[in-house]
Order: C-alpha cells, then structure tokens, then sequence
C-alpha cells in the first residue's frame, strides 16, 4: 500500500518539522483538513468499489480544500462569521459518514 | 392551443435527482465524488478493471493530506498552550493591580489623616484659626463630612407586609418626603440604613431597589436623624411631608415607626471629594 506510505511520511513530516502557519492562514486550517478528509475518504471509497482514479482523486482534493478556504473566508467577508462554515461542516460531514459507512460494507460485509 | 399546453403540462418531466430530493438525502445518495464513475467507465477499456490505478499523484496528495493534519494538530496544540500562557498572566496582572490599587487606597488614607491632623495643628495655633476650626467642625456635621454621634430618631420604614400593588411599598419619593420632613423638624444629620445623607446625596430608584449614594437599600429601611429627641416627633408631624407620611401609613398600610434615643452613631458620607476647591495664592 504505497499510499498508506505517502500518508505516513506527510504525518512524519509534519510532526518533524512543525511548519509555522502565517496568521491569516490559520483560520482556514481545520475547514481544509475537513474538506480533504472528505476527498480521502471518498477516494478510498471510490478504491474499494473498483473505480479510483489518479486524476479524480488529485482534483477533488484540491477542489473541495480550496472551496472550504474560500467559503470560510466569503463567511468572514460577508459577515456572517463560522455560519457559513458551519454549512460547509455539516455537508462534508454527511459525505464523511455515508462514505465510511460504504467503505465499512466494503471490510465488514455488514 | 390550451389542449397542447395541457398536454405537455402532463407529461411528466424527467427532473434531475437533486431537483426532486430533498438536499441532505441528496448529499447523503451521492456522497461519492461523481466524477469518478464516468472516468473510471472510459479508462475500463484501456487497463485492468481489477488493479484501479493508484500512482504517484495519489502518493503525493496524500503526503499532502498528512502534513495537513498533523500541521493543523500542532497549531491547535500551539494554540492552546499560547492560551493558557495569555490566561496566566492575565490573572498575574489582575492579581498585581489589585494589591496596586490596595496599596494606593491605604496611601490615601494615610494622607487624608496625615491632612487631617496638619489642619488640626495649624488651626490650634491661633484665635482666629480656632474659630475656623469650630466652624469647620459645624460644617462637617452639617454636609455629612465627619461622623456624628448624640441623641436623635430612630425611624423604621417598610412595605406592607401584605403589598400587591407599587404603591404599597416604600418608593424613593417617599423616603425623599421622609428625609426632608426630618431636616425640616430640625435633623442635623441623616443616614439610612448606614448611608450618610451629604449634601451631594440623591435617593432614586434603580430597578427594583432604591439607592443612596449609589447603593442599593434593602426594606425595612432604618433612618437615623441626629437631633433634639423631643422636639423632632412633635415638629415632624407639624411638617407637609410628615403629614403626608402619617397619610401613607394610613391609605396603604406602609411601616412607620419613630422612636427616641439616647445615643445614635451617623457615618461619615463615602467619597466626599473636592470638586470646585482651589488653593489661596499663598502671600509673601
């Protein structure tokens, strides 16, 4: 499984490194990491039912972090603060739960 | 015309599934990206359908993914002991402030007696400065300055014990009445319930309470009024405002309650400052 590797050695990385996050990123950080927990598990998913996708997998990823980003910051912008996010949160995490309710059909059987 | 517009009204329209279903079962039926059904249906062809594809890109979106969590977990655990940090010294500067502004209080005080005493001494040396000196003292009594003790009234004031109504209660007016019915049967200084009546007081109400000197008073509230004992009563009920009392307590079964006493203590009024005083331009 060399993309468990990949994975491992981003975590390692991270964790190695402890990159300092510029200020006005810092609010978009937690959205990201939800909308790519999203994409990753959709991927893994779409592995397991046979039809992943190099291509697929790459875009989706970046997509849904930078529409999270950009739906945080128009919340910020606009006024309405976390609501937006909270929306965002809410979509993603339905997605999140129906594909690893699939992904555990697939292991489980059940 | 208006046949072929029903007809085509009736036929049903093939409306696209996230017309027709509500949003969240829309989001929860296609959770999957669906972009990766077609895709996979036009490479199906071109390799095996068992090995799906998983190169270097995947591998590298991933690695991704993982710097991401874990730079996210270390900011929020950076975050949280900046916290902690801002919170700490927080409290240690509340903490310094307040012994600060003790410590200030305590100098004030020290200063007002030290003030106190320099005033007594100077005033002592002369005649003239211990005529200042009495009239000073009879002024002090006079704006609530100095604490006074001696014989006076007691009043006790309270609601009706069975009060439905506002106007059953003692209101701020009423106790305004009752302390200039004791001025003007010769009081020469008031408290209420340990609020020295100065010059600057204002009775009021403040939501449910009254306040004195900017402090709210429970009922039953006790006046005490410095002053001839026996002369007091009998002057009180001759005045506009004692009769009105005497009224209240009658119409609306208000507490009143006057009794004579030997010896009352009346506080000094809090935070009497100068305001409009100046220095005298000192002579050669």
């Amino acid at each position: 499984m060399i993309a468990g590797l990949g994975l491992l050695v981003g975590i390692i990385l991270g964790l190695m490194l402890q990159p300092d996050v510029p200020l006005w990123l810092e609010p978009y950080l937690p959205i990201a990491v939800v909308a790519a927990l999203d994409a990753v598990f959709g991927a893994l998913r779409a592995f397991l039912d046979g039809i992943f996708d190099d291509k697929v997998f790459v875009i989706s990823f970046i997509s849904n972090v930078l529409i999270a980003a950009l739906i945080v910051y128009l919340g910020d912008k606009l006024g309405v603060g976390g609501q937006l996010s909270t929306g965002v949160i809410v979509v993603l995490g339905i997605r999140i739960f129906s594909n690893v309710a699939a992904i555990r059909r697939h292991i489980f059987h059940a | 015309m208006a046949a072929e517009r029903a007809g085509t009204t009736h036929t049903p329209a093939v409306l696209p599934p996230q017309v027709t279903m509500g949003l969240l079962d829309y989001i929860t039926a296609h959770s999957l990206d669906q972009d990766y059904a077609p895709v996979s249906e036009r490479t199906a062809s071109e390799r095996d359908p068992r090995q799906p594809g998983t190169g270097l890109a995947a591998l590298v979106i991933l690695g991704l993914f993982g710097l991401l969590v874990a730079t996210a977990a270390v900011q929020t655990s950076r975050n949280a002991v900046q916290e902690a940090d801002g919170h700490d010294q927080l409290a240690t500067q509340i903490t310094a402030r307040r012994t600060q502004v003790d410590s200030r209080r305590q100098r004030v005080t020290e200063l007002r007696e030290e003030v106190d005493t320099l005033q007594t001494q100077y005033l002592q040396a002369s005649t003239q400065g211990r005529q200042l000196s009495t009239r000073l003292s009879r002024l002090e009594v006079r704006t609530g300055a100095a604490a006074v003790t001696g014989p006076g009234v007691r009043v006790v004031v309270g609601d009706n014990p069975q009060a439905t109504d506002s106007l059953q209660r003692v209101l701020d007016k009423d106790l305004q009445k009752l302390a200039n019915a004791l001025w003007a049967s010769g009081a020469e200084a008031i408290s209420i319930n340990g609020q020295r009546l100065s010059n600057l007081s204002a009775i009021r109400h403040a939501g449910s309470a009254i306040t004195v000197n900017g402090r709210s008073l429970e009922a039953p509230y006790t006046v005490l009024a410095i002053g001839n004992p026996d002369a007091i009563p009998a002057r009180f009920a001759d005045t506009e405002h004692g009769l009105e009392w005497f009224n209240l307590k009658a119409a609306y079964g208000l507490q009143f309650d006057m009794t004579p006493e030997e010896s009352l203590k009346v506080p000094a009024a809090r935070d009497l400052d100068l305001r409009h005083a100046r220095t005298l331009e000192e002579r050669p």
